[in-house]
C-alpha cells in the first residue's frame, strides 16, 4: 500500500470508528436527560431505570469515544503534518473551542455517571443538561472545521504565503450552517433509531413490559422528530453544493457530462471512465428539477473539471444513494409507527413486521452517518482543502504508515469486539431495581 | 511580540495541569501493577475508585494541549509529528489502551476483569515513559526544521540515555503523584493500612524521582547542552525551588502531613516543568523553532486566548464541582451500581 493510501485508510478507519461514539455522545445525553426528567416529574421508577441503564452503557461508550477522539487529534499531525502546518492557524480555533465543550461534557459526565449517590436527585438531573448541551456544541465546532475544508475562507494567499487570517470567518465558512445542522440531526436520528432498535429486538424476542415500551417510545420519538428535519437539511445541503462544490454534487449523483435536463439516477454503479451509470433507476429530468426547480436546468458534470481534479463517482454515488435510502427508510418507519400509535389512541403498535423495521432502521441510521461522511470526504478528493491543498501533498514523510494502519485497525477490532460483548452482557443482565428516594410506594420491584 | 509568549505560557500551564492530574491517573495504574502485600486488592480498589470519575476530564488537558499547540504553533505540531512519529504513535496507542482497558476492567467479570486491569496498568506505565522521552527529545535540541520542513534524523532522538532517563523519571513522578493523592484518599476513608502503604510507596517513588532527576541534570550537560546552559543562565531560581519544594514534600510525607504533601508535590511538578520551559527560552523546539518564529498570526492567538478565557469561566467552576463532589469527602456508601461491574 502506498503511504498516501495507508494514511487515508488509517484516517478513514479512525473516523469511521469514532463517529459512532461521537454520534451517541451527542444523542444519548439528551435521552438520559429526558428519561430522568420524566422520572422525577411523573414519579415513575421505570423512567429512572431507563436513565440508569442508559447511563451505564454510556459510561463505556463515552470512554471509547474519548480515546478514539484523541486518536484523531493526534492523527491530524501524525498523518497530515503539511495540512496542519497550513491550516492550524486558520482553523485551530474551533478545535480549541471543541476542546472546552468536550471538557465540560467530560466533567459533568463524571458527575452524572458516578454521582448517583453523592448528588440530590434534582442536582443529578441538572448535571445532564451541560452534557447534552456541550455535546451538541462540540459537534458544531468540529464539523465547522470540516466545513472549512470544503469551503476554505478566512485567509489570503499572497506569493505562496498565508496572510490575513480571520479565524472567526474561517469557522463561520459558507458550508458550516449546512454541515453542522446535518451532522447534529444525524446524531439524534441515529441515537434515537439505534436505541429504539434495541427495544424492538427485545420485544421481538418476547420481552414485555413498561420498561421496553417506554424505552422504545422515547427513543423513537427523538428519532422520528429528527428524521424529517434531517431530510430537509440534506436537501438544502445538496442544493448548496451546486454552487460550492459542483464536482462533489456531480460525483454524488453520478453526473459525468454537463447537460440540461439531467435525469436523477437512483442506485446503480457510476463508471468514471465511460460516464455511464449502469443498473440505475432513471427518473427523467429528476436531478435538474431537484437542484434548480426547472426540469431543463443545467447540471455541471465531472467533465467540467480537469481529470486530476475529479473525485471518483463510483464510491461517492453509491455511498450517497445508500445514505439517502437509509434515511428514507427511517422516515417511513418513524411515520408509520407514530401514525399507528395515534390512530390506535396511544397504544403502541406491536406488529412484528414493524418491530423488525425498527430493528433494521437503527443500524441503517448509523450506516447512513458512515456513508454520509464517505460522501463528503471522498467527494472532496483529490483535495484535502478544496481547491487549495491536495491530499497527496499533505501526507507525512514519516516511514512505517502501513504498520501503523495495521496496528490501529487491529486495535479497533479488539475494542469493538470487547465493547459489543460488554453491551450485550449489560442488555442481558437483570434490570436495575430502582426506587425513587421519596416515594416508597413506587419501589421498582415490578418494572419489567 | 508578547502574545506568543502569553500563549506559550497558557499552553505550559495546560501541560502542568495534565502532568499533575492526568499524570496521577497514569501513576495510579502503575500502583495497580505493583500492588503487593496483604492489602493488595484494596490498593487496587482504591486506585479504581480514585480514577473512575475524573480520568476522562483529566485526559482532556492533553487534548487541549494538542489543539492549542496546532492552533498557536502549527509548525511545532507538524515538525514534532514527523520527527517523533514513532514515539507519538506508540504513546497514542498507550493512551487508547489505558482509557479503554480501564473502562473494560470496570465492567468486565472475573478473569477478564483482571486481564483488562493488568493491561490498563501496563499502558499507564508505558505512556508517560514515552511522553517523557519525547519531551527529552525536544529538550535535546536536535530537532531541526530548516525552511519549515522537518528533516528526520536517522538517530533515534528519543532513545538516547538522556531521553530514556527522563522517560523513567516521568513514570516515577506520576507514581509519586498518585501515591501521595492515594494517601490522602486513604486518610479520608480512614483506612490506616492503605495510608501507610501509599505513604511508603510515595517516599520510595519520590526518592527515585529525585535520583533520576539528578542523573538527568548530569546527562543534560552532554546531551542537552542548550537545556543545561539555559538552566544555569536563566532558570536557576526555579531549579533550586524545585529541589527545595521536593525536599519539603518528602519531609511532610515523613511527618504524615498528607494534605500538605499533596500541595507540595503539585507545586514541585509545576516548578519542574516551569524550569524546563524557562531553561529552553526562547525556544519551543530548539535549535530552530522559537516561540516568536513559530507562532501563528496575532489574530489567531487573540482568538485562542479570548476563547480560553471564556472557556475557563465555564471550566473552572465545573472542575471545582467535580473535585469537590468526588475528592473532598469519602463515598457516602459503596457505589454498588456504578463502581462494581453489573451486579445489580
Amino acid at each position: 500500500m502506498s503511504d498516501l493510501l495507508a494514511a487515508r485508510a488509517q484516517m478513514g478507519t479512525s473516523l469511521a470508528f469514532h463517529i459512532i461514539f461521537a454520534a451517541l455522545g451527542v444523542g444519548m445525553p439528551l435521552l438520559m436527560c429526558l428519561a430522568e426528567g420524566l422520572a422525577l416529574w411523573r414519579r415513575d421508577a421505570v423512567w429512572m431505570a431507563l436513565a440508569r441503564r442508559w447511563a451505564k452503557a454510556s459510561a463505556i461508550l463515552f470512554a471509547i469515544g474519548a480515546v478514539s477522539g484523541t486518536v484523531l487529534s493526534f492523527e491530524l499531525g501524525l498523518l497530515w503534518p503539511t495540512f496542519m502546518k497550513f491550516s492550524g492557524a486558520i482553523i485551530g480555533l474551533p478545535f480549541a473551542l471543541e476542546g472546552f465543550a468536550f471538557f465540560t461534557e467530560a466533567i459533568f459526565l463524571g458527575l452524572y455517571l458516578y454521582g448517583w449517590n453523592r448528588l440530590s436527585p434534582r442536582a443529578h438531573w441538572l448535571c445532564s443538561f451541560p452534557i447534552w448541551i456541550s455535546g451538541l456544541i462540540s459537534a458544531w465546532f468540529v464539523v465547522s472545521a470540516n466545513s472549512w475544508m470544503n469551503t476554505p475562507v478566512g485567509f489570503k494567499i499572497v506569493d505562496g504565503k498565508v496572510t490575513g487570517i480571520d479565524p472567526l470567518q474561517a469557522m463561520l465558512n459558507p458550508s458550516t450552517p449546512y454541515q453542522t445542522t446535518h451532522m447534529i440531526l444525524a446524531c439524534y436520528v441515529a441515537t434515537g433509531f439505534g436505541t429504539a432498535a434495541v427495544y424492538a429486538v427485545a420485544l421481538l424476542r418476547g420481552k414485555r413490559g413498561d420498561y421496553y415500551r417506554k424505552g422504545l417510545l422515547l427513543a423513537l420519538a427523538m428519532g422520528a422528530i429528527a428524521i424529517p428535519l434531517q431530510i430537509i437539511s440534506g436537501d438544502a445541503s445538496a442544493r448548496f453544493l451546486e454552487q460550492s462544490q459542483p464536482a462533489k454534487l456531480a460525483a454524488m449523483e453520478g453526473v459525468v457530462r454537463t447537460a440540461n435536463g439531467v435525469p436523477l439516477m437512483v442506485g446503480g454503479l457510476a463508471d468514471p471512465n465511460t460516464g455511464q451509470v449502469s443498473y440505475a433507476l432513471e427518473i427523467p429530468d429528476g436531478l435538474s428539477f431537484l437542484v434548480s426547480g426547472d426540469p431543463n436546468g443545467r447540471i455541471i458534470g465531472l467533465d467540467a473539471f480537469a481529470p486530476e481534479d475529479r473525485p471518483n463517482p463510483l464510491p461517492v454515488h453509491t455511498a450517497f444513494d445508500g445514505m439517502v435510502a437509509s434515511g428514507f427508510f427511517a422516515l417511513f418507519i418513524g411515520l408509520l409507527f407514530w401514525a399507528l400509535y395515534f390512530w390506535r389512541k396511544r397504544v403502541m403498535p406491536q406488529n412484528r413486521l414493524l418491530l423488525l423495521g425498527i430493528a433494521l432502521a437503527g443500524p441503517l441510521s448509523f450506516l447512513a452517518i458512515e456513508l454520509g461522511w464517505m460522501v463528503t470526504e471522498l467527494g472532496r478528493q483529490p483535495w484535502v482543502i478544496y481547491g487549495i491543498l491536495r491530499t497527496k501533498d499533505a501526507v507525512t514523510t514519516a516511514p512505517g504508515l502501513n504498520i501503523s494502519f495495521l496496528a490501529f485497525s487491529c486495535l479497533y477490532v479488539v475494542l469493538a469486539v470487547t465493547l459489543i460483548w460488554l453491551l450485550l452482557r449489560l442488555a442481558r443482565s437483570p434490570l436495575p431495581k430502582v426506587a425513587l428516594a421519596d416515594s416508597a410506594d413506587q419501589s421498582g420491584g415490578d418494572i419489567s | 511580540m508578547t502574545l506568543p509568549y502569553i500563549t506559550a505560557a497558557v499552553l505550559w500551564l495546560a501541560l502542568i495541569a495534565y502532568a499533575v492530574l492526568g499524570g496521577a491517573d497514569f501513576g495510579g495504574g502503575v500502583w495497580g501493577l505493583l500492588a503487593f502485600g496483604p492489602s493488595k486488592e484494596r490498593q487496587r480498589q482504591l486506585v479504581d475508585e480514585a480514577i473512575g470519575p475524573v480520568w476522562e476530564a483529566n485526559h482532556v488537558w492533553l487534548i487541549f494541549l494538542i489543539v492549542g499547540l496546532f492552533t498557536a504553533f502549527p509548525i511545532v505540531f507538524s515538525t514534532l509529528s514527523v520527527v517523533l512519529f514513532v514515539p507519538f504513535t506508540l504513546a497514542l496507542f498507550g493512551i487508547v489502551l489505558r482509557g479503554a482497558a480501564f473502562i473494560f476492567h470496570t465492567h468486565s467479570p472475573g478473569a477478564l476483569r483482571q486481564f483488562w486491569g493488568r493491561l490498563f496498568s501496563a499502558a499507564s506505565a508505558i505512556t508517560p515513559f514515552l511522553l517523557g522521552a519525547c519531551a527529552a527529545a525536544v529538550a535535546g535540541g536536535q530537532i531541526h526544521a530548516p525552511g519549515g520542513q522537518a528533516n528526520i534524523s536517522p538517530v533515534s532522538l528519543w532513545t538516547t540515555p538522556f531521553a530514556l532517563n527522563i522517560g523513567a523519571m516521568a513514570v516515577s513522578l506520576c507514581a509519586t503523584l498518585a501515591a501521595i493523592y492515594l494517601s490522602v484518599e486513604a486518610q479520608q476513608a480512614a483506612d490506616t493500612d492503605l495510608m501507610a502503604a501509599f505513604r511508603l510507596r510515595a517516599i520510595i517513588a519520590g526518592a527515585l524521582t529525585a535520583a533520576l532527576g539528578a542523573l538527568g541534570l548530569l546527562l543534560s550537560q552532554e546531551e542537552a547542552t542548550l537545556l543545561w546552559n539555559g538552566m544555569l543562565a536563566h532558570a536557576l531560581p526555579l531549579v533550586l525551588a524545585t529541589m527545595l519544594v521536593g525536599l519539603g514534600a518528602a519531609a511532610s510525607l515523613l511527618l504524615r502531613r498528607y494534605q500538605l504533601a499533596r500541595v507540595l508535590i503539585i507545586l514541585e511538578t509545576a516548578l519542574m516543568l516551569a524550569s524546563w520551559g524557562a531553561a529552553q527560552l526562547p525556544y519551543l523546539v530548539p535549535p530552530d523553532l522559537t516561540i516568536a518564529n513559530a507562532a501563528s498570526p496575532d489574530a489567531t492567538l487573540i482568538a485562542l486566548l479570548v476563547s480560553t478565557a471564556i472557556g475557563m469561566l465555564v471550566l473552572l467552576p465545573s472542575l471545582w464541582l467535580l473535585f469537590r463532589v468526588f475528592k473532598s469527602q469519602p463515598a457516602p456508601e459503596r457505589e454498588q451500581e456504578e463502581a462494581g461491574g453489573f451486579a445489580e
